[in-house]
């Protein structure tokens, strides 16, 4: 059982571990494999490499072997790390058989992912005089309206896209510094956090005003990365500079976040709720730990302790769980991906 | 005191009093008295209670003064009512009460940790109070906090209010339980005490023992619960009298307590002897980790036997008996259910379900109905506090280095790639350096000093070609080499012409016109913005001390404007007088900047309209312009004035 004494091996066996020859950011589940039935789930990962010469991988997952490959020819450069990836949150309403992969970087690209190719399909610059468009820190695919995409950006806009027509549907300055995360919440609410240690909440049919429903206790505390439960619309999840907190808000409550997750020992580096439970949160950190959390109703008057933990040989840098299989988080630390079985 | 009317009729009205007097002449924290429940013989629940604890916001309505009577009453009322109303789940608790009404947030942990307690039902036999009532012998638990959950099924609550010593003993029935923040030993004298000085009063409801059947409401149960043994109090105060009995009733009891690995769940039924042979149990644990040794006085089923003793010691209506044989026959349903839950998950999952039910939360914890128990398949394991044993520490690393350089440092990049507008410039690096700072990577500040040089040169560049039509670094170095070769173009064609050698200056001095015509403010505003300062305090002789080993002084206009170029290898110390007029030195400070030559130190002093400055300075790059060539450029300056 789980208290036995070698703690350092449990559940390790069960992992699945891609290494890769470079670091590993950026990373995306495909969001189902009932269109490529000839093919199992895929991963994409993007490197981190400090130059301009970047790849992204197209790796596959088969939950059932536990094993995971890379696909040599489904392998793409990108100029310099993608900031983000994210696969087509809802591939079946596209009229194209094959899945559509964005990543984020000087621009917001998409990519068409086929079977053993990848061909750029668009590249999204917004503006109009030069080449030069301010450098996108982050972006959220809109799954219900999935033509949508928000971007997030360090000249302090995010800008809204629609990319079946290829253009900006609006941009807003969202913050009074940068922006570094973006997220949706419905068809036409996204949520952005900032260098100005606020999290904003913005409607697409009022751009004149948004709600700051956050702001870091110190000020101008950055607010790196932020997560909307999309199971339940009242909660979001932020994460601060050098903090090992993950902050969970109630959007009904502004100001006032509903719960402090504080057990982890370093910093927090990612968070992803799960994608089929309103209450359950897993956050991962410096502390090499990802930690599942199971959000009571009302919080106790000591904090809250994680439900299970997970440890990695490094620093985890990265977090997603995946939709089309709930059961499955992925996590990367230094040159590796691993896949873990949440249940 | 007054208050204490023996021949009330509200016995828990009456009953609370007594807890309040009890629990705040020892000082504890609260005072709990379960009784069975109307609705469910067998079950003990929350009777009446007493909060005596620590209290964070107190809301009251009343001018008056309350003493302290009154408002530890009136503050155990409230909670009562606060629970009342989570309970019947009233959506906005605030809405449809009075003001002074709590709500969650007014509570203390220990007040919330008694508010919750109000949930909490026991099977006779189950549980703390369950226990001291199947067994009739109190039970003293000390470190109630770390305590196992199966031996205090409310210990995570506990350590949330910090609750650490739980005293259970039988009284009228049910069982009054104390609890305090603080470590209390074994202390069988001050059950006593509280019980004689207390509690232990003859109350006028001797008629109605007689009837043990209960009321529909709750006092009615409270009084029943009173009579179900009332007069058996004393008889518990003696040592277990039912101990053949039990042997009797469990062939199969070994008498050698609990094997260490044996599940509590087999015990219900078989062991329990050992507990009766001591008058009140007590348990310390040394840390949760130990949670799962059962000590060998910790016998849960002695509840049960007891339970069937009962019947034998007191005539008992035919409902009490139902009522222990209900009981009996629920644990053994547990046995094979309920209680394999009572794992590290089961805690977590029954205070999950507690607050959930309390507070009615509309959300169901779902991830697939194997989310909680399929752990031998998960990569996750349960949470401890002590987390791995081989858990590295942090490196030295700076703190979210990845996510860091991803957020900051990777849109450098493509900013480098373009070149930014000059006012975007200044901005951005305003907003950039704090962070960089904070980062803290050598590696990332030198590059990034790498590319802001990098940048002001493109400025630089960008100054001194006429024809510029993009921002961007190609556009530059593209019409910079257009640019270049017209000039080679034109050079070539004069040469050809073979002019005299002055045409040579003629041209010079088209290209510092040119630079003056297509500067723009880029380098300007480096300076403006104040990031280096202007004037340093720095005496002239500091200068002074330096010999130039070629001194290269050209002076023309003696009169009004004197201009002076000490040239000492990429040193150079200019010394200038001239009528003063607004944005002068500005205007000095871009020529030389302009003129790839970094201020060190500038000196000025304003006398009668003429201005004296002294600037020291040194060339950036490789390139050198002549002493003859910055005079000219300053001398351009000095003559508009």
């Amino acid at each position: 059982m789980e208290n036995s004494a070698q703690e350092s091996h449990l559940g390790q066996e069960n992992s699945v571990t891609y290494e890769s020859p470079y670091p590993l950011y950026a990373m995306a589940f495909s969001p189902s494999q009932t269109r490529n039935r000839h093919q199992h789930h895929r991963i994409a990962v993007g490197s981190f490499i400090e130059e301009y010469s970047n790849r992204v991988d197209i790796l596959s997952f088969d939950p059932d072997t536990l094993s995971v490959k890379p696909n040599p020819t489904l392998s793409f450069d990108h100029p310099y790390p993608p900031t983000k990836l994210m696969f087509h949150p809802n591939p079946n309403s596209l009229h194209k058989s094959n899945d559509v992969l964005a990543s984020s970087g000087d621009y917001l690209r998409l990519w068409e992912v086929r079977d053993s190719s990848v061909e750029p399909i668009q590249v999204l610059n917004n503006s109009k005089t030069s080449e030069f468009c301010a450098p996108l820190t982050s972006f959220d695919w809109n799954d219900i309206e999935p033509r949508r995409i928000g971007t997030s950006s360090i000249d302090t806009t995010c800008t809204i896209w629609d990319i079946e027509k290829g253009v900006v549907e609006t941009q807003l300055i969202a913050h009074d510094k940068e922006v570094y995360d973006i997220a949706w919440g419905e068809a036409r609410v996204f949520a952005s956090v900032s260098a100005d240690g606020s999290v904003r909440i913005f409607d697409l049919r009022d751009k004149e005003h948004s709600t700051i429903i956050y702001e870091s206790p110190q000020p101008d505390t950055p607010l790196l990365r932020l997560a909307w439960n999309k199971q339940d619309l009242r909660y979001m999840a932020t994460i601060l500079m050098d903090s090992n907190k993950v902050v969970i808000l109630d959007i009904r409550s502004p100001t006032m976040p509903v719960a402090e997750l504080e057990r982890h020992r370093a910093s927090v580096n990612a968070i992803a709720w799960a994608p089929q439970s309103c209450r359950h949160i897993c956050s991962a950190g410096d502390d090499t730990q990802a930690l599942i959390w199971e959000l009571p109703t009302v919080a106790g008057p000591n904090g809250i302790d994680p439900m299970s933990m997970y440890s990695a040989g490094a620093e985890i840098n990265q977090l997603q769980w995946s939709a089309a299989q709930p059961d499955w988080i992925s996590i990367a630390f230094s040159n590796k991906m691993q896949l873990l079985k949440a249940s | 005191m007054a208050t204490r009317l023996q021949n009330q009729d509200r016995v828990p009205e009456n009953l609370r009093k007594q807890l309040a007097l009890a629990v705040r002449s020892i000082e504890w924290s609260y005072a709990i008295f379960w009784s069975i429940s109307a609705r469910q013989p067998g079950v003990l629940e929350w009777g009446d209670g007493y909060y005596n604890g620590d209290i964070k916001t107190r809301k009251t309505v009343q001018a008056i003064e309350l003493n302290a009577d009154q408002m530890g009453l009136q503050r155990s009322e409230q909670l009562r009512e606060l629970y009342e109303s989570l309970s019947a789940g009233e959506a906005s608790p605030q809405a449809r009460r009075p003001s002074a009404s709590l709500s969650p947030e007014d509570l203390a942990d220990t007040e919330w940790y008694y508010l919750v307690c109000m949930s909490f039902v026991f099977n006779v036999g189950q549980g703390l109070p369950g226990r001291t009532l199947a067994n009739g012998q109190p039970i003293w638990l000390c470190n109630a906090h770390y305590a196992d959950s199966k031996v205090f099924t409310r210990s995570l609550l506990a350590k949330s209010a910090s609750i650490q010593t739980v005293v259970c003993f039988p009284f009228l029935g049910g069982v009054i339980e104390l609890g305090v923040t603080e470590l209390v030993m074994e202390d069988p004298d001050l059950i006593q005490h509280v019980k004689t000085s207390f509690l232990e009063v003859p109350y006028p409801i001797a008629s109605k023992k007689t009837n043990p059947s209960v009321g529909s409401t709750r006092n009615d149960n409270d009084l029943a619960c009173t009579v179900l043994d009332h007069d058996v109090m004393d008889a518990k105060l003696i040592p277990v009298v039912g101990c053949e009995e039990m042997n009797a009733t469990s062939p199969n009891n070994s008498s050698n307590g609990l094997g260490l690995n044996q599940p509590a769940d087999d015990s219900f039924m078989v062991e329990g002897m050992n507990g009766g042979a001591s008058q009140v149990q007590s348990w310390q644990f040394m840390d949760d980790e130990f949670s799962n040794f059962v000590h060998h006085s910790m016998d849960s089923s002695d509840c049960i036997s007891q339970t069937l003793v009962y019947p034998e010691k007191v005539p008992l209506g035919p409902k009490a008996e139902k009522a222990s044989d209900h009981c009996l026959h629920d644990l053994k349903e547990r046995n094979s259910t309920k209680l394999t839950s009572l794992g590290p998950q089961g805690t977590d999952l029954q205070y999950q379900s507690v607050l959930s039910a309390l507070l009615k939360g509309s959300h169901q914890l779902i991830l697939g109905p194997n989310f909680q128990n399929c752990h031998q398949e998960s990569n996750f394991v349960s949470w401890k506090r002590g987390g791995f044993v081989k858990c590295r520490k942090q490196r030295g690393g700076s703190p979210q280095k990845l996510l860091k350089q991803i957020l900051f440092e990777v849109p450098r990049m493509h900013v480098d790639c373009v070149l930014e507008s000059p006012e975007d410039n200044s901005n951005r690096n305003g907003v950039w350096r704090p962070e960089a700072d904070e980062i803290g990577m050598n590696h990332a500040l030198s590059e990034r000093r790498r590319r802001e040089k990098l940048n002001e040169r493109f400025c630089v560049l960008k100054s001194m070609v006429p024809s510029i039509s993009k921002d961007d670094k190609v556009s530059i170095l593209d019409d910079a080499i257009e640019y270049l070769k017209d000039l080679e173009k034109r050079v070539e064609e004069l040469e050809s012409c073979r002019e005299p050698s002055d045409l040579e200056a003629k041209i010079k001095r088209k290209i510092q016109d040119t630079i003056e015509r297509t500067s723009d403010n880029c380098c300007n505003t480096k300076i403006s913005n104040g990031k280096k300062p202007l004037v340093y305090k720095r005496k002239a002789s500091d200068i002074d001390e330096t010999e130039p080993e070629i001194s290269y002084v050209v002076s023309k206009h003696g009169s009004s404007d004197n201009i002076t170029v000490n040239m000492n290898k990429k040193d150079v110390l200019i010394e200038m007088k001239f009528p003063w007029r607004e944005g002068v030195l500005l205007e000095i400070m871009d020529a030389t900047s302009r003129l790839q030559l970094d201020t060190h130190s500038v000196q000025s002093s304003t006398a009668d309209g003429i201005l004296s400055v002294t600037i020291k300075s040194r060339f950036k790059g490789s390139t050198v312009a002549s002493a003859g060539t910055i005079q000219q450029a300053l001398q351009r300056i000095a003559r508009s004035c």
